[in-house]
């Protein structure tokens, strides 16, 4: 890939990614103890109140999501700051906002015990009974700085791009498909297909972030003074749009790491494609409206806009995932690729992008939503695509740059160790979630108790294998990360 | 200067005009969901000026970053400017009114020009967004849907709307407002010493407003239950809710 930046830059560069990425992790690993917690509790290992469960709930959503957006934003920075220089105190401004926003979060949980859950649905934070009004404010304030971090971060890539391609035009690769012909003659070259993951992230992330914006003040505001009333199916519109687009914009950005991980372990190129640039322009333009298949059953909502939604939802999440997939696993095929624990994250993520999107599409169906949406179907979805897509790209990555830096490898029994724990863990843990939903058992309950806590028996037992393989994963980086460097460039 | 910046100086100029003009004249009067496209216009005239009057960039770095963070927290603050119960208040104090759509238009044109300093095309983005949020305002931020949904927004309010039995009388409920509320509001409700309530339940449902006249915030004085009983209240409410 080409390179715009000297090494200093390259360095100052790495720094900034790391910082989000051990930050994103760690509190990644936190939010994981907080999901075990919440699945034993279900399968009556021990027991939890229902107020605390569902603070920790609460708290496990909005954190997990923070956690591996952070993480993403650190590597697509980094990707972009290789393209076209960028300010890297915006970025620790940025960084700042999350690790704020996140203490507030944590705050208003532990000390506060709010528990109206990350999607915050007006009125239901206002109508708690058991946590105090301050608790909400810590929690509207938190959001906010997440919100207000995530836009400055959009807003920075935004203007990096427009400027290093010559506008939207060059950005979206515009001429680079309707213009094909005059476009490869005159010797141009489209952006890389990371610059579009950077692209769509910054573009669908800074309007997601001002439907976010306006709901959150909104909420802030009526906090303050309880006579600013809300309209409820108003507020909820504009909550999905920025919580189901921020969530989506999760595995957009990890998906980098196919694009530039899986070449320097296959030792091929990923090029840009016009079906590459066309399927991300669909997710462009679908990822925001995609959020409608979370208002089927508000029956206020005009139809039309529910079939939208369906279609949004298709074309949201297919063309990319079929596209980039089926690149990956060219890129791979015949290549003589070593299995290493980056090469072996990358190659598992796309499967569980694949399964997780797969289900989300389900999901998304009409006729299919109205019997599984309320039910555990849908944490089994987007457990998938974030536990064992989005994950295990940012870990891939994370392996790819250690094994890189260091021409360390790791034993072929800790390998198949992480291998088990994290692959056949999580497949046990997102099973039940599966299982559970198509059973009927409802989401978001503290307690389940029919068929009773059979399939949380299994999710607690498959998470704690998942944790296991994630500490042995987690232990073999920090090794990778002591070694000396080997000076392999990336 | 050039032509670029004497249409921003025209178009900056009228947006100027359009948000100091209907306060003094009083014609501002406007109910919530209005008010709100009322302040989007404004907002939309001070982006463009702003985006025109910061030059096309053709630089191949962005701007510094002074104006990045600039134009990210105009829009912020501009909404907080936007907050609806309050729009009462500026309607009787159309000084603090013109200076609220000032700051609106201000930070409207610094989210244009510091946006487009920063990169071309960034003032366009962080334009759009301030007005975008201030348009989609007018559907909920403020703006309770018909059939008083707000009542379920606190318990407190629940309670307030469920104390009285039998239908509110809006017809005692005027003798009453005249007795007790017209010396601050005005005899027909348009304001005077305290704010107007035309258009009142556009901003409060017909519980909210009882909620209010219970427990209403400084400097309104506490009529309930000294000077009015729960029935009074309701009725009031009731008479309220029609102005």
């Amino acid at each position: 890939m080409s390179t715009a930046i000297d090494d200093a830059g390259d360095r100052r560069g790495k720094r900034v990614m790391w910082t989000y990425i051990v930050c994103g992790l760690s509190i990644f690993t936190l939010m994981l103890l907080v999901g075990i917690l919440l699945r034993g509790s279900q399968a009556a290992w021990f027991a939890l109140d229902a107020g605390v469960f569902y603070s920790l709930l609460s708290l496990h959503g909005v954190g997990m999501l923070t956690a591996l957006t952070i993480s993403g934003l650190g590597t697509l920075w980094y990707l972009v700051n290789r393209e076209t220089p960028l300010n890297e105190g915006v970025a620790y401004v940025a960084f700042s906002l999350f690790v704020g926003g996140v203490a507030a979060v944590i705050v208003s949980v532990v000390v506060g015990h709010y528990g109206a859950l990350w999607t915050m649905l007006y009125p239901l934070p206002f109508v708690g009974t058991y946590w105090p009004s301050w608790a909400t404010g810590a929690w509207l304030i938190g959001t906010l700085l997440v919100m207000v971090g995530f836009t400055i971060w959009c807003a920075q890539i935004l203007g990096a791009l427009v400027v290093r391609f010559g506008g939207l035009n060059g950005m979206l690769g515009i001429d680079y498909v309707l213009r094909n012909r005059a476009f490869v003659q005159s010797g141009k070259e489209p952006p890389a297909p990371e610059m579009f993951a950077a692209a769509i992230t910054a573009i669908d992330g800074f309007i997601a972030a001002t439907a976010g914006l306006l709901v959150g003040i909104a909420l802030l505001v009526h906090w303050l003074d309880p006579t600013v009333a809300l309209d409820p199916l108003w507020a909820k519109n504009l909550t999905y749009m920025f919580g189901h687009t921020f969530a989506n914009l999760t595995m957009y950005m990890a998906v980098a790491g196919i694009y530039v991980g899986l070449p320097l372990c296959t030792k091929r190129s990923y090029h840009t494609s016009v079906q590459l640039t066309v399927a991300w322009w669909a997710t462009l333009t679908f990822v925001i409206i995609a959020y409608f298949h979370h208002l089927y059953m508000d029956f206020a909502q005009a139809q039309s806009v529910q079939y939208i939604g369906e279609i949004a939802s298709y074309l949201a999440a297919i063309p990319v995932v079929v596209v980039t997939v089926y690149g990956g696993v060219l890129l791979v095929h015949r290549s003589g690729m070593r299995w290493t624990l980056g090469s072996m994250f990358l190659f598992a993520g796309m499967i569980g992008w694949v399964v997780g999107g797969f289900a989300a599409v389900l999901d998304a169906t009409i006729p299919v939503n109205v019997d599984l949406h309320n039910t555990l179907w849908v944490p089994g979805h987007f457990h998938t695509y974030l536990l064992e897509g989005v994950v295990l790209f940012t870990l891939g990555w994370v392996f790819v740059n250690l094994e890189a830096r260091s021409g360390g490898q790791t034993s072929a029994l800790v390998r198949w160790l992480v291998g088990v724990g994290m692959f056949g863990g999580g497949a046990l843990f997102l099973l039940s979630f599966y299982l559970a939903g198509a059973a009927g058992v409802p989401r978001r309950y503290a307690v389940e108790p029919a068929p009773g806590p059979f399939f949380a028996n299994i999710a607690t037992i498959g998470a704690l294998v998942l944790l296991a393989g994630f500490i042995l994963a987690a232990s073999e980086a920090l090794r990778l990360a002591r070694l000396k460097p080997a000076h392999v460039p990336l | 200067m050039n032509s670029r910046r004497t249409t921003a100086a025209v178009i900056l100029a009228v947006t100027v005009a359009g948000a100091v003009l209907p306060p003094l004249l009083g014609a501002a009067d406007l109910p919530t969901a209005q008010h709100h496209l009322a302040h989007s216009a404004l907002i939309a005239g001070a982006v463009f000026a702003g985006v025109l009057f910061a030059l096309p960039s053709r630089d191949t770095q962005v701007g510094h970053y002074g104006w990045l963070l600039t134009a990210t927290l105009a829009p912020i603050a501009a909404m907080l400017l936007m907050w609806p119960s309050k729009y009462t208040w500026f309607e009787v104090h159309p000084a603090g009114h013109v200076v609220e759509h000032l700051g609106l238009v201000g930070l409207g044109f610094l989210s244009g020009y510091a946006g487009q300093r920063y990169a071309a095309g960034i003032g366009w983005a962080s334009g759009l967004s301030l007005f975008a949020m201030a348009f989609a305002s007018a559907w909920g931020f403020g703006v309770a849907p018909p059939g008083a949904i707000a009542a379920s927004v606190s318990p407190h309010a629940t309670k307030a709307g469920s104390a009285v039995a039998g239908p509110p009388d809006p017809v005692r409920g005027k003798t009453l407002f005249a007795q007790n509320c017209a010396a601050c509001h005005g005899s027909n409700g348009g304001g005077g010493q305290g704010p107007s309530l035309l258009h009142e339940r556009e901003r409060k449902s017909f519980t909210l407003a009882q909620q209010w006249i219970i427990d209403p915030a400084p400097p309104m004085p506490k009529l309930y239950p000294a000077s009015l009983s729960r029935t009074d209240v309701r009725d009031v409410a009731a008479y309220v809710e029609q102005l």
